[in-house]
């Protein structure tokens, strides 16, 4: 599908060496009108020098960058005009109003919207007249996003978008983001919520010590693992010399401690068939059979589990 | 440019308490000195005990009154003045007894001066010009000449005070920390609040950012120098002889020149409290060595021969030669070369080093 698509980012071997560092060792990816695109990863994979660099705020040491047909090092001014960018826990000035914080970046771009009608988007138009510090953590994201987008962008960069806050502000605005890309915009994200990346973005690029590791479109990735069955169960009565048999087929664990609690890997439906005939004879509390999250991904990549 | 430099206004006004100290401090400073040493020069508070009603009695007491150098009170009775100079309400009191230079044979024609230890300065003033009036009046009933006298003679008619030598310091004060403190503290606040971040991601140039910083503080500094004036003029009859108009484009010259170490503070600390500390250490103790408030040719040569050269200093300089001697900052270029030096200076070093981004 996206062999058809336009390429609207393409960068190619980009790396970013700091006198003590490897922020970012080589890293080539495209990105493709319309799409969400994921960078997922830990704090500190590079992410977002990733992003900053391709936004114009940091110089790369080296490597290619395309932007919207333009090129990052000499054509910069011509890609402002067309991102909109949402920085990490950005704070806007203290001292305006929201509706004076829109105008004025408006100004930036030469352009004149109403900055009600933008408010309203994000259902902040009662606090049109508001001072940023009376938001809320979400209402804060809600609105460094709609200001990201006053020059109505080809391509908007969220980083971070949804870190600290709460589950159903989260949800608030994976909405907003969905509701943008419905506008034909193209989004470029960060998160190191797995669950985030899995339910939003098209294709993700898991990020880590400055390299890509794996780059699919999502559900392809959680695919291409090696264990993609996974089953839990809550037993206390199971017997050892069951339990070695299902070692056998697949990777067993018992959870975080707990010793009644059970995680099996498996490759192949023929291994879970067999694994569940044995586990039903127990008569397990609870059952559960599912597939492989973005996170299984991830932690076999890595070799780590990604921490919240 | 035009609506952030207008914003940045609007930015300013809000800000209150940050404003409201950007006006008070040198206030504060006006107003203290201005107590001290401004409309009133009297030297002390004199009490005139006159129980005598003869010509001579009175003509003294009308000169002491007229000659505006103490404040001067009536009062009944020695006892009475005692008990006010106890109470530190009175440094001096002079007696004229009840049959001063009356012809007659029992006639007490001493004048008696009675001084406070603690104001021996306003006893000796006192003193000397009550002989000095009697002097004339001997020589006149003697029907002679003083033979050897004295002639006193200012160097220029213009009158001057302490106060109006502090009055240009507190200026140059107010220009100091207002546009030092103001850009370091308040650059890197945006820094750490990412705002400068945010702005490098819009078409907007670097410069015009700037430029509309720069040019919004300092018309906050217009309102600073004319209210400073206002104070000192009309509160405290501070004399300004030079033109007005020159005084405002000389302070803007300076808060241009501290804006810019505002910039090169900001390009430096990292963090907004490290720039409020490096602000501080900065103008803390210009204020003393560029002369704010005393004249800093007094302080030892080697000294001086180095802190003559602080950015502070030849504005003072310039400032206090437009309003204490109406002259022309361009009579003496050395100091306006040295204010243009730092300028250029500082717009090198901050040019090169202040980002509104990391790299």
């Amino acid at each position: 599908m996206q062999k058809k698509m336009k390429k609207v980012i393409e960068v190619k071997n980009l790396v970013k060496q700091y006198p003590k560092l490897t922020a970012v060792n080589g890293v080539t990816f495209d990105v493709y009108q319309g799409e969400i695109f994921g960078l997922l990863g830990e704090n500190g994979a590079g992410k977002t020098t990733t992003l900053e660099m391709i936004e114009g705020l940091r110089k790369p040491t080296a490597g290619e960058i395309k932007v919207a047909g333009f090129d990052r090092y000499t054509q910069l001014d011509q890609i402002k005009h067309k991102i909109g960018v949402q920085l990490q826990s950005s704070a806007y000035y203290q001292f305006l109003t929201l509706r004076e914080i829109v105008s004025l970046f408006c100004t930036f771009y030469g352009c004149d919207i109403d900055p009600i009608s933008m408010l309203k988007m994000v259902d902040l138009e009662d606090k049109a007249d508001s001072f940023i510090n009376s938001l809320s953590g979400g209402q804060k994201q809600r609105f460094s996003i709609i200001a990201s987008l006053v020059n109505d962008p080809e391509i908007v960069f969220l980083d971070e978008p949804t870190t600290g806050l709460d589950p159903i502000a989260r949800r608030n605005l994976w909405e907003l983001i969905t509701k943008i890309k419905s506008n034909g915009k193209t989004v470029v994200l960060t998160t190191h919520y797995m669950e985030e990346a899995e339910i939003l973005c098209d294709r993700v690029a898991i990020m880590d010590k400055g390299i890509i590791l794996a780059l699919d479109e999502t559900h392809r990735l959680v695919e291409k693992v090696d264990y993609p069955l996974s089953v839990n169960f809550i037993d206390g009565k199971i017997d050892k010399a069951e339990l070695e048999k299902l070692k056998k087929v697949g990777k067993l664990t018992q959870t975080l401690g707990k010793e009644k609690h059970f995680n099996l890997r498996l490759q192949k439906q023929d291994d879970l068939n067999f694994a569940l005939s044995i586990i039903i004879k127990f008569k397990p509390e609870s059952l559960l059979v599912g597939r492989a999250t973005l996170e299984d991904v991830f932690v076999e990549l890595t070799g780590k589990k990604i921490e919240e | 440019m035009w609506k952030l430099f207008l914003t940045n206004l609007k930015m300013i006004l809000r800000n209150r308490q940050a404003l409201f100290w950007s006006f008070m401090f040198p206030l504060m400073f006006t107003v203290i000195f201005g107590l001290f040493f401004g409309k009133n020069t009297s030297v002390g508070s004199v009490g005139i005990i006159n129980q005598s009603d003869s010509e001579l009695a009175s003509s003294l007491v009308k000169v002491v009154k007229e000659a505006e150098v103490f404040t001067v009170t009536d009062i009944g009775t020695i006892d009475e003045a005692r008990d006010k100079m106890q109470k530190n309400s009175l440094s001096a009191a002079v007696y004229v007894p009840e049959n001063f230079s009356k012809p007659a044979p029992s006639a007490d024609n001493q004048i008696r001066i009675y001084y406070d230890q603690g104001n021996a300065q306003v006893g000796t003033v006192v003193v000397g010009f009550v002989e000095k009036f009697l002097n004339q009046v001997n020589f006149q009933l003697a029907g002679t000449q003083p033979i050897f006298t004295v002639v006193t003679e200012k160097l220029s008619d213009r009158e001057l005070t302490y106060f109006d030598f502090v009055l240009a310091g507190v200026l140059g004060l107010a220009l100091m920390n207002s546009s030092i403190i103001g850009i370091a503290v308040g650059m890197s606040k945006y820094r750490e609040d990412k705002i400068l971040k945010r702005i490098t991601t819009t078409p907007i140039k670097s410069w015009e950012f700037i430029t509309a910083e720069v040019l919004s503080r300092l018309i906050l500094n217009i309102f600073q120098v004319a209210v400073i004036l206002v104070i000192g003029i009309y509160f405290f009859d501070a004399h300004i002889y030079g033109s007005i108009p020159m005084i405002f484009v000389i302070s803007l010259v300076g808060a241009l020149l501290f804006q810019l170490i505002g910039f090169v503070i900001a390009s430096f600390s990292k963090t907004t409290d490290a720039a409020q500390g490096m602000a501080t250490a900065i103008t803390i103790p210009m204020m003393f060595l560029a002369g704010v408030f005393f004249p800093i040719d007094s302080l030892p040569k080697w000294l001086y021969s180095i802190v003559q050269y602080l950015p502070l200093a030849p504005l003072l300089r310039v400032i206090r030669g437009v309003t204490l001697e109406a002259a022309s900052p361009f009579l003496d270029p050395k100091n306006l070369i040295i204010v243009f030096s730092w300028i250029v200076v500082s717009l090198i070093i901050s040019s090169f080093r202040f980002r509104l981004s990391d790299e």
